[in-house]
């Protein structure tokens, strides 16, 4: 395996039946109806390097970060980490290891943090899961370290998620995928919900701990200037399909498809403000 | 000088509770002319929202007008009572909310939306509603719409169903729109269109609009001019050629840095400091000082006034004493 290959994901597909009922595709003489959101998406993503997808709604970005990440079955295809197959078959603690390796983080970091347990013991416990910590003290001080490491307080530990905003929620669900000792880091619109000015202090915060931990990222975001700002490739989806991957600066100097074009123009530019 | 549709006067909001008096606006001022958009940024929490809900008496409980002045042309409107800011609501002011989901209902179709709120503005029967409707549909940018009209809004996508809400906000043709996040939940592809079709309605119908965002991008392709609010106050306005060009405000240029642009080839976006304080706990002197790299002792004593030329104001110390010299 070499070095460029770190994430494998071959043909994945996924398919997902939308028909009404049975009794009622009878009566009204309608056949089975199916939504194509995957079509043969195939992509590598090299060791600490940031692969971004980009695309308009709908399009098969999440369907395909779920994919990768093991939350959603695909219908076909391969998704191979470091190596080892995730779709293929293991045993209880080969699919742990793997696991562990592989964290996501979302849109809404409220939606995936348990709001009834403490910071401290949400960063917890995926080190008393997974078997990193030993004790459950040695994951609570581990926890305040990495608080530490994203930019929160230790003694943060102590509050609710419901205590934080939006920008720290997501601090806290960094530090909960670092505590997994996580090498590859799936963000699905990781700063749409954010301020511009708390955007900035997480793309830069993801940066330098990927420079620290040597991270791998699959980002998806349907902001184009985000993406070309953190990301090395790109992949372009449109309908489920992957249209184009390409180097990011080549991708918005020489777009080869008319949608990656019509996708680049429509961004909204701040130079415009000089322009008018 | 072109017509003033909208003037905001000293506009201060307060709530009272147990804990007491917490100022949400202080000292707001701007204006917005016949045709012309004003955008209105800052971060979440800067009172962005509040301010469109002043205008439009809808700022939650137990928040009240403390102090100045709301002008619709040259009528006070903020000290209306309900039939009198009903009778405006919608009729001369039109608003767009952030989610077009929660702004239609669901078992309405999209006709049934128009027809009904252009009847109680217009005196339209059912079929002429139904017309004016279908023109609006198409206005907006919606293809077919003869046909579509007969649609539920879950049928539309969401960038449709925005426009969907645009045309509901223009039915009775007023003279201003409040557009609060019109497209945050929108792709980019979409939102091209949205300012499009905003620019287009200024320069044909000569409505104005206040557009807020935290979409900067956005705001540089739609807006005439801009305030940036901080806490409850704003901290600078102007010409969108100046205060997203060339911002004199140390936040504002903070925000301006922050964002990542397509030919930005920095490793490392700049950013600013810390986060907005909570208006249980606002800084003495300039509310930004705790997170401003220029801070001066001045700053943690006394909060700015916002000064300037009538067409660019800034509130910051930094440019106070030019001010005095000038
Ligand atoms: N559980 C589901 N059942 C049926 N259809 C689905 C389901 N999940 C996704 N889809 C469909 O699959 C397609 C791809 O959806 P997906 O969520 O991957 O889009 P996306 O690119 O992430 O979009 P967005 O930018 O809006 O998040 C869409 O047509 C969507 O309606
Ligand atoms: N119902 C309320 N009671 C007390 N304070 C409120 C209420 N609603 C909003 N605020 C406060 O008013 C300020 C301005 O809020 P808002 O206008 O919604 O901000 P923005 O739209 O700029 O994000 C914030 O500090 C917010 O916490
Ligand atoms: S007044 Fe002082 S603290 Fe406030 S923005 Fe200006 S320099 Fe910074
Ligand atoms: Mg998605
Ligand atoms: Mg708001």
């Amino acid at each position: 395996m070499s070095n460029s290959e770190f994430v494998r994901v071959e043909k994945l597909n996924r398919v997902f039946d939308v028909s009404k009922p049975l009794l009622n595709r009878i009566i009204e003489r309608q056949p089975k109806r199916f939504v194509h959101a995957a079509t043969d998406v195939s992509f590598s993503i090299a060791k600490g390097e940031t692969f971004a997808l980009v695309g308009e709604s709908g399009s098969g970005k999440s369907t395909v970060a779920k994919m990768v990440v093991g939350l959603l079955p695909a219908t076909s295809g391969t998704v191979e980490i470091d190596g080892v197959s995730i779709t293929g078959k293991h045993d209880r603690a080969q699919m742990r290891a793997l696991r562990r390796r592989i964290q996501m983080i979302f849109q809404d970091p409220y939606a995936s943090l348990n709001p009834r347990w403490r910071v401290a013991s949400i960063i917890a416990e995926p080190m008393l899961a997974l078997g990193i910590a030993k004790s459950k003290a040695e994951a609570q001080h581990e926890a305040g370290e990495l608080l530490k490491v994203v930019g929160l307080n230790p003694l943060d530990g102590r509050k609710y998620p419901h205590e934080f905003s939006g920008g720290q929620r997501q601090r806290i669900a960094i530090a909960r995928a670092l505590a997994a000792k996580a090498e590859f880091i799936v963000c699905d619109e990781p700063t749409s919900a954010l301020d511009v000015s708390v955007q900035a202090q997480i793309l830069n915060l993801m940066r330098d701990l990927q420079e620290q931990f040597g991270l791998t990222y699959l980002l998806i975001s349907h902001n184009l200037a985000v993406v070309r700002h953190m990301s090395s490739r790109i992949g372009v989806m449109h309908f489920g399909k992957l249209v184009e991957v390409e180097e990011s600066r080549a991708l918005f100097k020489n777009p080869r498809q008319s949608y990656t074009r019509m996708l680049i123009d429509a961004v909204p530019d701040i130079s415009a403000a000089t322009r008018r | 000088m072109s017509e003033t549709i909208l003037s905001v006067e000293n506009l201060r909001v307060e709530f009272e509770t147990r804990r007491g008096t917490l100022v949400a606006l202080d000292d707001i001022s701007f204006s917005i002319a016949k045709g012309e958009v004003l955008g209105v940024v800052g971060e979440s929490g800067a009172g962005k929202s509040m301010t469109g809900a002043a205008i439009m008496h809808l700022i939650p409980r137990p928040g009240r007008i403390a102090g100045g002045r709301i002008l619709l042309g040259d009528q006070r409107i903020d000290n209306l009572d309900r039939t009198g800011i009903e009778a405006i609501r919608g009729r001369r002011i039109g608003m767009i909310f952030q989610d077009p989901l929660t702004s239609l209902n669901p078992l309405m179709t999209v006709g049934d939306h128009l027809t009904e709120t252009i009847r109680v503005h217009l005196p339209l029967n059912r079929r002429q509603a139904r017309a004016r409707a279908i023109e609006l549909l198409e206005e907006v940018g919606i293809p077919d719409p003869a046909v579509r009209i007969d649609s539920y809004p879950h049928e539309f996508s969401g960038g449709q169903r925005q426009r969907v809400v645009i045309a509901l906000a223009l039915c009775a043709e007023p003279e201003l729109v409040i557009a609060d996040e019109p497209t945050t939940a929108l792709d980019v592809s979409v939102q091209a269109q949205i300012i499009k079709l905003i620019r287009k309605l200024c320069s044909t119908r000569g409505t104005a609009f206040m557009l807020i965002t935290h979409d900067m991008g956005m705001i540089a392709e739609t807006a005439d001019r801009v305030a940036v609010m901080y806490a409850g106050k704003v901290a600078e306005i102007g010409k969108v050629s100046q205060v997203v060009g060339a911002p004199l405000h140390p936040y504002a240029q903070g925000l301006m840095g922050a964002i990542p642009s397509l030919d930005n080839e920095e490793p490392r976006l700049r950013q600013i400091p810390g986060s907005m304080p909570s208006l249980t706990a606002l800084p003495d002197g300039c509310s930004f000082h705790p997170r401003c790299e220029r801070a001066m002792d001045i700053c943690r004593q006394r909060a700015p006034a916002l000064l300037g030329a009538i067409d660019h104001k800034v509130a910051c110390h930094l440019y106070e004493r030019e001010e005095v010299a000038a």
